[in-house]
Formats: C-alpha cells, sequence, structure tokens
C-alpha cells in the first residue's frame, strides 16, 4: 500500500540531507511504529509524505497503491487516502469543529468525485464517532483546537482521522505532551480505527505509545535511514538500551 | 505662507456654492446660527484641505478624494425593501433612518422610548435649539478642516440624549443609506450622543451605499458619557466604489464610565475614520475595536488619538486589517497620558495581513505619557497566512483557495466575537464572506 523506495529528502535552502535512502513498506492492516533520536528526520518523513512546503525531495519514491504521492498537493494526498495526525495542530478561531469537519469530508469526497454528505448522516456520524472517542459535545461546537488543552488537541486530531477514515494514517509524534490518561485515550481511539484495509506509521520518541497501540513492526530511524528493523521487542529494547546500546556508539542521542 | 500652501490646498467652489444654497433653506440657517455656520465656513477656508505633508494625512490624500466639486446630496428616499435587509438589532430593536444624511421619519421606529430618552432629527434641534447642538465641554475650536466643513454645511443627524438614570433595554440602531446617483454629491451629516449619569445605551450605526454613485460623506459625532454611563457601539460601514466617507468622532468619558466600539469599516474608495476618546473622570474605559478590509484599490484609514486626562482609567486599542490586491490600510493610534493621569493602563494592538504583494498598510503607534506610574503597550505584526496553518488546513483535503478563505476569516475572528450586537455580528461575518474569494463555499460561517 505505502511504498517508500530510497528516499532522500532536504530541507530547502540548507545542504544538509535529512532524509539518505529511507524505504519502508507498510501493507494493509499493518501498524508500523518509527522511533529514533531527536534529529534523525522522523519529522521530516511525515511532512515530505504529506506535502508540506519547505522540503525538496532530491531521490527516491513515495507511493501510495501505486500512486505517486510526491506529484500530488497535500489536499490531493488527502484525497488519496493519506493522513498526518500532527504534533501541532493548529487553532483556527471563528471556525467551529463541527463544521471544519464537514468542510474537510466534503472536500475529499468532492476531490473523489463522490457526493457530498448530507447534514443529517454527518450528525450522525460525528456524534457516533465522537462518543466512541470520548470527544464531548461541547468540543464539537467550539473554534478547530481553540483553547484545547493538549489532551483535547490529540484527541481530536484522532477524531478526524475516524471521520476522514483514511488508508494510511501517519500519527507524529502524538504521545507528546499528553499525560498518562490521555495517551490511554488516544491510544484507545487509535486502536478502534485500526482495520484489515488500514495501515498505521506511528512516529514517536518513546515506546511508552507502544504499550498501548501494538506495533507490527518497529523501525529505527537515524541519520535519515532506517538502521534496524524488528518486531515490538525491537521498541522494549531500545528503551532498556538506549539508541546508543541499539544501534552503536556512534548513534547515542547527544545530550544537551 | 508658502509653507502653508504646501500643507493644505484651496477648496474647491463647490463647498461656497453648498453653503449659499443652505443658507435660508436648511435647519439653522439663519439668525445666530448662520454666522455661526458663517464662521465655520470661513475656519474651513483658512485651514484648507490638507494634503499629505500634514502628518495626520501622511498616508491618506485626502485632497484627491475630497475636494472635489460635490453637489448638495439628492433629496428623496429609496424604496424600503433596500433599508430592510440592513435591519439589526432584533425585531425590538428601535430605528432611525437616514437617506443621504437626512432623516426619513416614516421608516423611521422610535415609539416607547423610555422617559428621560429622546431620539430626534437633529434637523428640528438645529431649526429650535441651535444652541443645544454645540457644547464647549466637547466642541472646542475645531481645529480640523473636515470638522469645521461640517459644521458649516450640516443638515440633518441624530440627535440621541439620555437622562441621568436612563437604560434602553433594546439595541437603537441609525442607519445611514446612501443612495445612486447620476452627478457626484456630499453629505454632511452629524450626530450628537449624549448620555447622562448611569445611563446605558447600545448603539449600531450602520452605513450603506446603495448602487453606484460618486459620493462623499463627511460625518461628525460629538458623544458625551457621563459619570457611570455605560455606551456601546457596533459600527459597520459598507460602501462601494467612488464613495467617500469621513467620519469623525469625539468622545468624552466620565468617571467610572465606560465606552465599548467595535467597527467593521468593509468597502469604499476612501474610509477614514477618526476618533479622539477624552478620558475626564477616574476609573473609566473606553475600548475600540475595529477591523479594516481594503481589496482592488479602496483606502481604509483609521485615526485614534486617545488622551488619558485622570488617574486610574484604563483603553484598549485593538485594530485588525487585511489588505487584498491594491488595497491599503493605515492604522494611527496615539495614547496620550497626561501629567495627572495615574495609574493608567492604556493597550493597542494592530495586526495586520497582507494578502498581495501590492497590498499596503502603514502602522504608526505612538505614546505621549507625562505621568510616572503607568502601564501602556503597543504592538503591531504584518505578515501573510501562516504557512503552518495552510498546510494544516489543505492536509484535511481542503483546496489552497479555501483554506486561505478560511484562515483570513478565522483572522478576523477576534474582532467578530467583540460585536455586542448578535446580529450585527452576523452581518459582518456575511460582508467578510462575501469580500473572500469562494466566500460562498463558506456561506455556512455568516
Amino acid at each position: 500500500m505505502l511504498e517508500i523506495n530510497n528516499l532522500h529528502a532536504t530541507i530547502e535552502g540548507a545542504d544538509k540531507q535529512i532524509l539518505q535512502g529511507l524505504s519502508l513498506t507498510v501493507r494493509p492492516g499493518e501498524v508500523h511504529a518509527i522511533m529514533g533520536p531527536n534529529g534523525s528526520g522522523k519529522s521530516t518523513l511525515a511532512y515530505v509524505l504529506s506535502g508540506r512546503d519547505g522540503y525538496e525531495v532530491t531521490e527516491g519514491s513515495a507511493t501510495l497503491d501505486g500512486e505517486d504521492l510526491l506529484e500530488l498537493e497535500p489536499e490531493e494526498r488527502a484525497a488519496a487516502g493519506l493522513f498526518l495526525a500532527m504534533q501541532y495542530p493548529v487553532e483556527i478561531p471563528g471556525v467551529s469543529n463541527m463544521y471544519f469537519l464537514r468542510q474537510a469530508m466534503n472536500s475529499i469526497r468532492k476531490a473523489r468525485g463522490e457526493d457530498e454528505i448530507s447534514a443529517g448522516a454527518f450528525m450522525k456520524l460525528v456524534k457516533e464517532r465522537a462518543g466512541l472517542l470520548g470527544v464531548g459535545q461541547e468540543l464539537l461546537k467550539r473554534d478547530v483546537n481553540r483553547g484545547f488543552s493538549g489532551g483535547e488537541k490529540k484527541r481530536n486530531e484522532i477524531l478526524q482521522l475516524a471521520m476522514l477514515e483514511p488508508k494510511i494514517a501517519i500519527l507524529d509524534e502524538t504521545d507528546s505532551g499528553l499525560d498518562i490518561d490521555a495517551l490511554r485515550t488516544v491510544a484507545d481511539g487509535v486502536n478502534r480505527m485500526r482495520s484489515p484495509e488500514r495501515g498505521f506509521l506511528i512516529i514517536t520518541h518513546y515506546q511508552r505509545l507502544l504499550d498501548y497501540i501494538v506495533p507490527d513492526h518497529v523501525h529505527v530511524l537515524a541519520k535519515g535511514r532506517i538502521q534496524k528493523s524488528g518486531d515490538r521487542s525491537l521498541a522494549l529494547d531500545l528503551e532498556e538500551q538506549g539508541y546508543g546500546g541499539v544501534l552503536g556508539a556512534e548513534f547515542a542521542e547527544v545530550v544537551a | 505662507m508658502s509653507a502653508l500652501r504646501n500643507r493644505t490646498i484651496e477648496p474647491v467652489p463647490a463647498f461656497a456654492e453648498a453653503l449659499e444654497r443652505l443658507r435660508g433653506e436648511a435647519a439653522g440657517s439663519s439668525g445666530r446660527a448662520l454666522e455661526q455656520r458663517n464662521a465655520a465656513f470661513e475656519r474651513f477656508q483658512a485651514l484648507g484641505v490638507p494634503t499629505s505633508r500634514v502628518e495626520n494625512w501622511k498616508y491618506t490624500n485626502a485632497a484627491s478624494f475630497a475636494n472635489r466639486p460635490f453637489a448638495l446630496a439628492p433629496r428623496g428616499t429609496v424604496d424600503s425593501s433596500l433599508i430592510i435587509p440592513h435591519f439589526a438589532g432584533g425585531h425590538k430593536a428601535r430605528r432611525l433612518i437616514l437617506v443621504n444624511g437626512r432623516t426619513i421619519p416614516q421608516f423611521s421606529h422610535l415609539g416607547g422610548l423610555p422617559a428621560g430618552m429622546t431620539v430626534r432629527p437633529l434637523a428640528q434641534v438645529l431649526a429650535e435649539t441651535p444652541e443645544l447642538v454645540d457644547r464647549t465641554s466637547v466642541n472646542d475650536e475645531p481645529e480640523h478642516s473636515f470638522e469645521a466643513l461640517n459644521r458649516a454645511l450640516v443638515e440633518d443627524g441624530a440627535w440621541i440624549s439620555l437622562e441621568d438614570g436612563v437604560a434602553l433595554d433594546e439595541p437603537l440602531q441609525v442607519i445611514s443609506i446612501l443612495t445612486e446617483a447620476e452627478s457626484a454629491f456630499m453629505t454632511h451629516p452629524r450626530h450628537v450622543i449624549r448620555l447622562g449619569k448611569d445611563a446605558k445605551l447600545r448603539l449600531i450605526l450602520t452605513t450603506v451605499a446603495l448602487g453606484q454613485a460618486d459620493s462623499l460623506m463627511n460625518q461628525v459625532e460629538t458623544v458625551e458619557i457621563a459619570d457611570g454611563a455605560d455606551l456601546t457601539i457596533d459600527r459597520t460601514l459598507e460602501q462601494g466604489q467612488g464613495r467617500s466617507a469621513i467620519t469623525r468622532s469625539r468622545f468624552v468619558l466620565g468617571s467610572r464610565s465606560r465606552l465599548q466600539q467595535t467597527t467593521a469599516s468593509i468597502g469604499g474608495s476612501l474610509i477614514r475614520h477618526e476618533m479622539e476618546a477624552r478620558l475626564r473622570g477616574t476609573h473609566s474605559e473606553a475600548i475600540l475595536n475595529g477591523l479594516m478590509m481594503p481589496r482592488g484599490t479602496e483606502h481604509v484609514d483609521t485615526l485614534i488619538r486617545m488622551h488619558h486626562e485622570m488617574p486610574d482609567c484604563q483603553s484598549d486599542q485593538f485594530y485588525k486589517t487585511v489588505a487584498d490586491d491594491r488595497g491599503r490600510a493605515v492604522f494611527a493610534g496615539k495614547i496620550f497620558v497626561h501629567k495627572d493621569a495615574q495609574r493608567t493602563n492604556s493597550y493597542q494592538k494592530n495586526d495586520s495581513l497582507l494578502l498581495s504583494d501590492d497590498a499596503e498598510i502603514d502602522a504608526k503607534p505612538e505614546l505621549e505619557i507625562y505621568a510616572d506610574d503607568v502601564k501602556c503597550s503597543h504592538g503591531a505584526t504584518c505578515g501573510d497566512l501562516d504557512p503552518a496553518s495552510l498546510f494544516y488546513l489543505r492536509s484535511r483535503g481542503l483546496d489552497e483557495a479555501l483554506a486561505r478563505s478560511m484562515l483570513t476569516f478565522a483572522f478576523t475572528g477576534e474582532v467578530l466575537e467583540r460585536i455586542a450586537d448578535e446580529s450585527v455580528e452576523h452581518i459582518v461575518r456575511r460582508m467578510i464572506l462575501s469580500r473572500l474569494p469562494g466566500g460562498e463555499r463558506l456561506a455556512e460561517l455568516g
């Protein structure tokens, strides 16, 4: 489904290669976790895949069901079935969460040549999904992410995921800034969205999130490429031995 | 003399002709009232029309917009169906309707006002008791060309007066309609608004230009807010190509009084709004919020003079600007803290969004402080839409144009939510959306 092959990317205007030949395949139904030290290229990977400005792909490819992602605008990638749950969701004053969700859903439907969802059907769906994820009615009526706590913002990201039903969902440091209860709620939400048709790419710094969202595969990203892959136990090894211990001394995280 | 000539230019003869036409015809144009008009006109002639060499007019070329051969506004009215869509404040609101600066009693609804509250056409007051209109407490000798011109050529306006302790529960809306016309016209309305001690009023000031015309509206407002009184103003200006409006509002606040005004200036070749607020008692508060949205070749200019004359007062200026195409916006806000005004809290903020390379925003924040125990701040920002926000919306499937419009709308949100009256807020939302590319796709936000 998601095929990343020998991906090289730089930050525009800077010489430094951030991604240096990253390859990865996510098949339907699989949950992959990408772990890595600060500056290893984790967020760059998320942004390059979702089409944020400011990055330049110098080599390699990324396709979703055979479609070249790198040629598409961010909104076209969303329509193709890619979703990125962001580390820092943006606040949109004056636009209610509910309205935004419907605009997003209908934009994607329109791009796919489907009919817009009726107001009634949308309300039914959003209530159902929000209920499952523990997102209250009050949060739906508020402006998008405005004045939301860290946990509410992340839960809201997962609600968007649940509404947009992507083929592949990328979670960028979804656990950052969450206390243990909020982490559990968010993880429960993600687990509900797991299905045989959907792939997940979970980017995280710590293995804690993976106690709740159990991955099929764990990859260690360092120096712009995947240095090691394994099953869930690799995450536990990392927790115990650190990046240096697992990958060798040259990969030890620099502590400022 | 040459320096003076550079700073100002001589008014076109059309203004003198207008005064001639009003003489003996307009309310308050004979006897002593006429003498006052003549004196004001001489003052206008002596001051001249300011050019960009006058500091307060540096970014706004008043001469090219205002010093042209305008005739006095045509009489007559418009069909009520064109006015009704601009009703705001709910079905219980009282309304005073002006067309081209003259009150139209048959469209106005002023029944059931509380005892001690008067709303009248200013023309009546000018005819019967012109000495009531100008009071030295508010009206020092005008050193302002357009204010002097207004005093010379005023025909009508709104007279709103609340005695001590009087409150109107529902809003009062003053709707000023400017009509279409074949030839260029001008109007010089004057509003006098007086709130006695502990009086309370929610005022909605709506100015709308219908259709095409070349027009100049030169409006003066004198507003007295006595001790303990509370005035809320929601103001909208919606004009079009060829329309110029110069509005000068002078507020005087007593002790423990409060003024909150939120203005949306949307559309018009030239919109200039000058505000002068004088905090003349202790523990009073003045809040001036606003939104300016020039596009095309429109020019919107806000000038604020906030005078803290007494201790323990607060003021806040909060303006947002969205400039597109070759639109230009000016914000010049000045805070004066006089020497007795200890423990003043005064803030000013002006955030601007430039949506095109050819748009221009001039922000000129100023502080002049003569007291030592004060808290004052000012801040101005100017930029394009935040790329991270744009990416967030696009990553959720919204195309770039829609995402830009939604974020531009969101940028105006902080001003929208300061509008006191809900129906005015809805009107302004619709006005904003109608000016955004693809705004019709966001119609439900209206």
